[in-house]
């Protein structure tokens, strides 16, 4: 049994980054209809803006400031970069496609994806970075029950990430920028008829999803440690997994796809073989895709007759 | 009034372009003759002779990508090695760079661009096993010899006429981390996880052999390189589990793996091959890494000492990567000086005969180069450091 919940843990600590990731993906495709690959990426300078402002206030092994406020300076800092990137990339990589054919975008993400990583190569070096966190919070600090360890840091991660998508939740739900976000979602044409800025809607769902993304890679990074240009790519590949699983443009569908995709590493890693990881992921794609190719929780294309 | 401007500015720029050419000229003067005079005294002492000799070697490596850290100490050896040539003996080799980020497919394209450059006579690298398996035979069509400081999958040599390299094999490495396994750490439960490279696979094969074969319990396991979280693994580590064995690419992805060992509470010893030897990346304390080289700093030989401060002085620090580089790179330009010093022009083929006759007494690995029939080199070992508490890494075998 504890080393069930051990996996349930190892699960839902990977689900909720892959959640975080794929909400991104979700909410830019809900309002426009593009796969933002780059989103990956917005994930990877989150994780090196945490890094570097660790770096700035001492470092993990001797911080400037007590654990709780340097974590939360590292997360806004990098909730606010990513979002930041995430705004200059709508504006100048997919704006002005905005009325081309669906391709554009598409290649355009691809090589914003491919300019910040070669980017982050050419600023940060290939050099894997560590956020060195036993330092910061040993592994000591925990739930401790027999066998059964679950670390402090997973705690946090899990938490932050639930806070995160409550957050979401209520805002896409209840408030008027949410509001006029699942408008823009279900008719662009007709929102903007009805007096919704739409280029402000667009940029305020990229701005959100990045943030997310942003808070996802100094999670990666408290938890995972390293952190390296090249980070965003396998990274970015799941969650958009996880997206497509869920039901690509639905909030909900996002979350519950990163939970099945965390779990099923989780578990095949442990009660069958690790070489069977990324096996097993891709199959639960393919039989969702083949049984409810909206995703599990995505609503099925009308069909006007 | 225009005509006259325009001849003024022209003839301000002629001066100019004098002043400039009469000190940079001033300039070669002066560094040749320093030169000259240098040769002349080794010539007086009998030792060398200014050899004209210019070729292109190119190396190739990970300079960027996950083992960034071991690609530049490569590239940063080759670079000290040719610098120190060619001041020492008056020859031009240079160095043409080529990034493979240790993936075969890249490797695969910086081959053919290397083939298709008739200046480059021979090549340096690629790291890996796996890089050499995709060139091999892009290699080998084009005659280029090429001599990997750091690619130790057993193999390799007798699937690859060109290949040679300055670093054992894991034919040795299994059984002389195996043996150090059973014998010193007295381990009968050692858990073996590949990375899915032929590296790996290959050196976790002959660690389990020579493992069973000293009487212990052996369980295989795998993970891909892009894994990026192992809790799910570590938490199948058996608690009766000694040591668990990773030979390993990126040392990174083991520093991870053990600190969530730690994490977990688990007490295996996490016993590396050579790919873990990056002490930037890699620093678990009591930890185990196997190495093709020695620890140049500690070997009794003024010469190599020597050359060590000069290194360290221009690039800073290194790890056992480095030196095996720079005899690779001693061991081509020796080929190429030999031909030179007959009259020839080095061309491929005859670079190939020259590598394979290589017989140098010293060298900075602190024993001769010489290699087998199939380019081997002779009489080459394995040793074995601990990582120490402070992340640094001493030698026990």
């Amino acid at each position: 049994m504890d080393f069930f919940v051990q996996q349930l843990v190892n699960g839902v600590t990977l689900g909720s980054v892959y959640a975080l990731i794929a909400l991104g993906y979700s909410m830019v495709y809900g309002i426009l209809k593009l796969l933002n690959f780059a989103h990956g990426e917005v994930y990877m300078i989150g994780a090196f803006i945490g890094y570097f402002v660790l770096t700035a206030l001492g470092g993990a092994s001797s911080p400037m400031l007590p654990v709780a406020p340097l974590l939360i300076l590292m997360f806004l800092a990098a909730m606010l970069g990513a979002g930041l990137l995430g705004v200059v990339i709508e504006r100048f990589a997919y704006r002005p496609l905005r009325n081309a054919p669906r391709i554009a975008p598409l290649i355009s993400a691809i090589g914003v994806s491919f300019f910040l990583q070669a980017s982050a190569l050419l600023l940060f070096s290939a050099q894997f970075r560590t956020y060195s966190t036993p330092e910061l919070i040993p592994f000591s600090t925990g739930i401790e029950a027999g066998p059964l360890r679950i670390s402090l840091v997973r705690i946090l991660v899990i938490t932050s990430a639930v806070f995160l998508m409550i957050a979401l939740t209520l805002l896409v739900n209840r408030t008027r920028l949410g509001k006029a976000m699942r408008a823009v979602s279900y008719d662009r044409e007709a929102a903007a008829m009805m007096g919704i800025d739409v280029d402000r809607v667009i940029v305020a769902t990229f701005f959100i999803g990045s943030v997310l993304a942003g808070a996802a890679g100094v999670m990666v990074g408290l938890v995972f440690e390293r952190v390296f240009h090249f980070m965003g790519f396998v990274a970015g590949l799941k969650g958009f997994t996880a997206a497509v699983i869920g039901g690509i443009g639905n909030i909900p569908g996002a979350m519950l796809g990163g939970l099945v995709i965390g779990l099923a590493e989780a578990f095949t890693a442990s009660y069958i073989s690790s070489r069977f990881q990324n096996l097993i992921v891709f199959g639960i794609l393919i039989t969702v895709m083949l049984v409810r190719p909206t995703g599990l929780l995505g609503s099925p294309v009308l069909k006007k007759v | 009034m225009r005509k006259s401007r325009i001849w003024l500015v022209l003839a301000l720029l002629v001066a100019a372009l004098a002043v400039v050419a009469a000190g940079c000229g001033g300039d070669d003067d002066d560094t040749t003759e320093p030169a000259a005079e240098d040769t002349t005294a080794m010539d007086d002492d009998g030792t060398m002779e200014p050899v004209e000799c210019t070729a292109s070697i190119g190396i190739m490596g990970p300079f960027t990508g996950d083992v960034a850290a071991i690609g530049q100490e490569q590239l940063n050896w080759a670079k000290f090695a040719v610098d120190q040539y060619n001041t020492e003996h008056g020859t031009s080799f240079t160095l043409v760079e080529g990034d493979t980020q240790l993936d075969p497919a890249q490797a695969a394209t910086v081959a053919p661009q290397f083939v298709s450059n008739s200046d480059i006579v021979a090549v340096i690298g690629p790291a890996g096993s796996q890089e050499i398996e995709a060139v091999g035979s892009i290699y080998g069509d084009a005659s280029m010899a090429f001599v990997s400081p750091s690619a130790t999958a057993t193999n390799l040599t007798e699937d690859f006429d060109t290949f040679f390299r300055v670093v054992p094999t894991d034919a040795d490495q299994g059984p002389t981390d195996a043996a150090y396994m059973a014998e010193e750490l007295g381990a009968m439960n050692v858990l073996i996880i590949d990375d899915q490279s032929s590296y790996s696979t290959g050196l976790a094969d002959s660690t389990t052999a020579a493992l069973e074969d000293a009487g212990a319990t052996v369980t295989r396991e795998s993970v891909s390189q892009d894994q990026t979280d192992f809790s799910g693994l570590v938490s199948t580590v058996a608690d009766d589990t000694d040591v668990v064995f990773l030979p390993w690419q990126v040392a990174a992805n083991a520093q991870l793996f053990g600190n969530q060992l730690a994490e977990q509470g688990k007490d295996a010893v996490i016993f590396g091959s050579d790919g873990l030897f990056s002490p930037d990346d890699f620093s678990i304390a009591g930890s185990y890494v196997s190495s093709f080289a020695p620890d140049i700093t500690g070997i009794d030989d003024a010469a190599i000492q020597e050359l060590v401060t000069a290194f360290e002085a221009e690039y800073g620090d290194f790890g056992t990567f480095g030196p095996p580089t720079f005899a690779a790179t001693t061991v081509v330009m020796e080929a190429a000086t030999a031909i030179c010093e007959g009259g020839e022009e080095p061309t491929r083929e005859a670079m190939v005969e020259g590598i394979a006759a290589t017989n140098l007494s010293e060298s900075i690995l602190g024993q001769p180069i010489s290699f087998t029939d199939i380019g081997d080199i002779q009489d080459a070992t394995f040793f074995i450091f601990q990582v120490q508490d402070d992340g640094s890494y001493q030698l026990v075998q």
